[in-house]
């Protein structure tokens, strides 16, 4: 049957995959039918025409997905087999063509998003289909879209604040624009304002000072919210951040992380046993 | 470990018997049509049933024979394993082809009755390594995944063939797969997930390089994964499911963590994804049985040591006396 590739092969195929998309081996012989159409519009008149003809196998493709990935947002080998046709038009087409047919797949993945905030496998393929715009480009090294990535995690993040998978995508991103733009000391303190992480090069009495800071405003939040167990938990991780800046840990703040994790114990009882670890360790 | 508190119900009470004899009757379900619909789990199928049989005590209640003959069925010119006969090799089902010729003890098969031995399996897995990332496809048409990394380097450190790839590359990928979270995703840069934590330590830990984990923090957010109905849940708001009692259970168990968590209720949560009447476990309590959480609830319950399950192994995920025997070799 290898020798079959016939548009007759391709319509059983798709009647078989699109009654059960966990066939990988049937989505396998698909790439294979489609390689061989591949080659034979490679052997066009033209490399225009070639173009063309590959485009149309390719958008026609990703199309017939469509409707299964609605009915199997979870079935790994639908996307597993998604991702190799935009390859393929990575390898085989111009550059602008295939530009443009990464950059529909970059608004298919909004319009994903937009659905369903908390889409785990969305913001993974997100980052993947980002990862291959950046390097689609004339530009030698590449060209960074993280700026414009940042905004929309931010945007993100405005409609949902409680949405891990756009504070996880942002947390990543600030990281790479403070290293693109070896920003000013200004900046990044500008930036680690809505951020959570620590720039790598403020001086030790700025950073010391940045966390001091930090940990009065945590302590403000702690009124009124006593039963909240992550301002405990950020009291400590702040205070522990702060000792490691001085190289060593005064008794004051020693006794104020003991009665931190007392009250863990009683609130957390779950996960006794870590702050029982944690307690001990303190007084090792 | 005794039965937990709310004993008196039947369903707070491994039902060894019955989780014994619904696994047993699988394979016996040919004329549904569900069966034919899960052929592409064939292979896997039989590892979550197998080391389920082994975990409940009764290892020979499989065929042994019959087993050996479908795995050999399974086996592609390459070396590789698919689901099922006449399914392309792919890495996942070759690792279970694998586990269960060790669980057997007839890897020597490979060399009487397979294809090139157990040299050509190696060659296959070895033959997926990324050269540029160290990280491992699972197939020729693959994307690299870290469930392939570990899934590969179980089943070559099983055959004894772990020093066929470039061990050091594909450690120096998992470390660009942690998150400032402490845990690990699927990709460099990608969020924290259970799944991927337990893949990314378990490779760390057949490397012998379980020194380059954050214990303390990846610990941290291990543990936050159980909910209060003692259940464990995926990542952070996500509900919970009798499988993360292996995901999460296991990664913990091997960075020393489990005391981080309270295993008392969490052996009281699988216990109710349990049907006490026809056997198997569900996902979460009522919901419909199926192998892969009967294997993984029975895995958890024996990380805890619950009374009556055999002791299993948190990197392999097989019965711990077999690990230790096999790789004393
Ligand atoms: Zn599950």
């Amino acid at each position: 049957m290898a020798s079959q590739y016939t548009p007759e092969t391709l319509q059983k195929i798709s009647e078989l995959l699109t009654k059960n998309p966990e066939y990988y081996t049937v989505w396998n012989y698909r790439r294979q039918v489609l390689r061989h159409e591949f080659t034979q519009a490679a052997s066009s008149d033209s490399a225009e025409a070639a173009a063309d003809r590959i485009t149309t196998l390719i958008k026609n493709d990703l199309l017939f997905l469509m409707p299964l990935l609605r009915s199997f947002p979870k079935c790994y080998w639908i996307w597993n087999y998604r991702l190799w046709l935009l390859d393929e038009a990575k390898r085989l087409l111009p550059l602008s063509i295939s530009r443009r047919i990464w950059e529909e797949e970059l608004a298919l993945v909004g319009k994903m998003l937009r659905l369903d905030s908390r889409n785990f496998h969305g913001w993974g393929y997100r980052r993947v289909v980002v990862d291959t715009l950046e390097t689609l480009t004339s530009e030698e090294q590449g060209e960074s879209m993280a700026q414009a990535e940042f905004e929309y995690a931010k945007k993100m993040i405005g409609t949902n604040l409680s949405n891990f998978s756009a504070w996880h995508y942002r947390t990543k991103l600030i990281q790479r624009l403070l290293n693109e733009k070896s920003a000013t000391d200004a900046e990044r303190r500008k930036m680690l304002n809505d951020g959570q992480t620590m720039a790598p090069n403020l001086s030790q009495s700025e950073r010391l000072d940045y966390v001091r800071q930090e940990i009065e405003e945590i302590q403000d939040m702690l009124d009124g919210a006593e039963d909240c167990k992550y301002i405990y938990q950020a009291l400590i991780d702040c205070t522990l951040l702060a000792s490691k800046i001085q190289g060593t840990m005064s008794s004051d703040d020693q006794q104020k992380v003991l009665s931190w994790i007392s009250e863990l114990k009683k609130m957390d009882p779950l996960r006794r046993g870590r702050w029982l670890d944690f307690e001990r360790s303190l007084c090792a | 470990m005794s039965p937990v508190s709310g004993a008196g119900q039947s369903d707070q009470y491994l039902c060894v018997q019955k989780h014994v004899e619904y696994i047993k009757n699988l394979d016996s379900r040919r004329d549904e049509l569900e069966y034919w619909l899960t052929e592409h789990l064939r292979l896997n199928g039989v590892y979550w049933g197998l080391t389920a049989l082994h975990l409940l005590g009764c290892p020979q209640a499989l065929p042994r024979e019959d087993t050996i003959n479908f795995v050999l069925s399974c086996q592609r010119e390459n070396g590789g394993f698919g689901a099922a006969p006449g399914h392309d090799a792919h890495m996942l089902y070759t690792v279970s082809a694998v586990q269960i010729l060790v669980m057997l003890d007839a890897v020597g098969e490979l060399e009487k009755r397979g294809l090139g031995g157990k040299q050509k399996v190696g060659s296959f897995i070895a033959g997926l390594q990324d050269e540029k990332t160290g990280s491992f496809m699972g197939d020729e048409w693959g994307e690299l995944d870290t469930r392939f990394l570990y899934g590969a380097f179980n089943a070559l450190s099983l055959l004894g063939l772990l020093d066929t790839v470039d061990v050091p590359k594909a450690v120096a990928y998992i470390q660009e797969c942690e998150n400032l979270d402490g845990g690990y995703g699927i990709h460099p840069g990608a969020e924290s997930h259970s799944g991927q934590v337990f893949t990314c330590v378990g490779a760390l830990a057949i490397a012998g390089r379980l020194d380059l984990i954050n214990k303390d923090r990846l610990g941290g957010w291990l543990s936050e994964r159980q909910v209060d109905n003692g259940g464990f849940n995926g990542r952070p708001e996500k509900l919970e499911d009798a499988c993360y009692s292996w995901w999460v259970g296991a990664s913990l168990a091997m960075i020393d963590k489990l005391h981080w968590i309270n295993g008392d209720k969490l052996a009281a949560f699988i216990l109710r994804c349990q049907d006490p009447e026809n056997g198997g476990f569900g996902d979460r309590p009522g919901n419909m049985v199926d192998v892969f959480h009967t294997h993984f609830a029975l895995a958890g319950l024996s990380l805890l040591g619950y009374d009556g399950v055999e002791e299993v192994d948190p990197v392999y995920c097989m019965p711990k006396a077999i690990t230790t025997k096999c790789l004393s070799k």
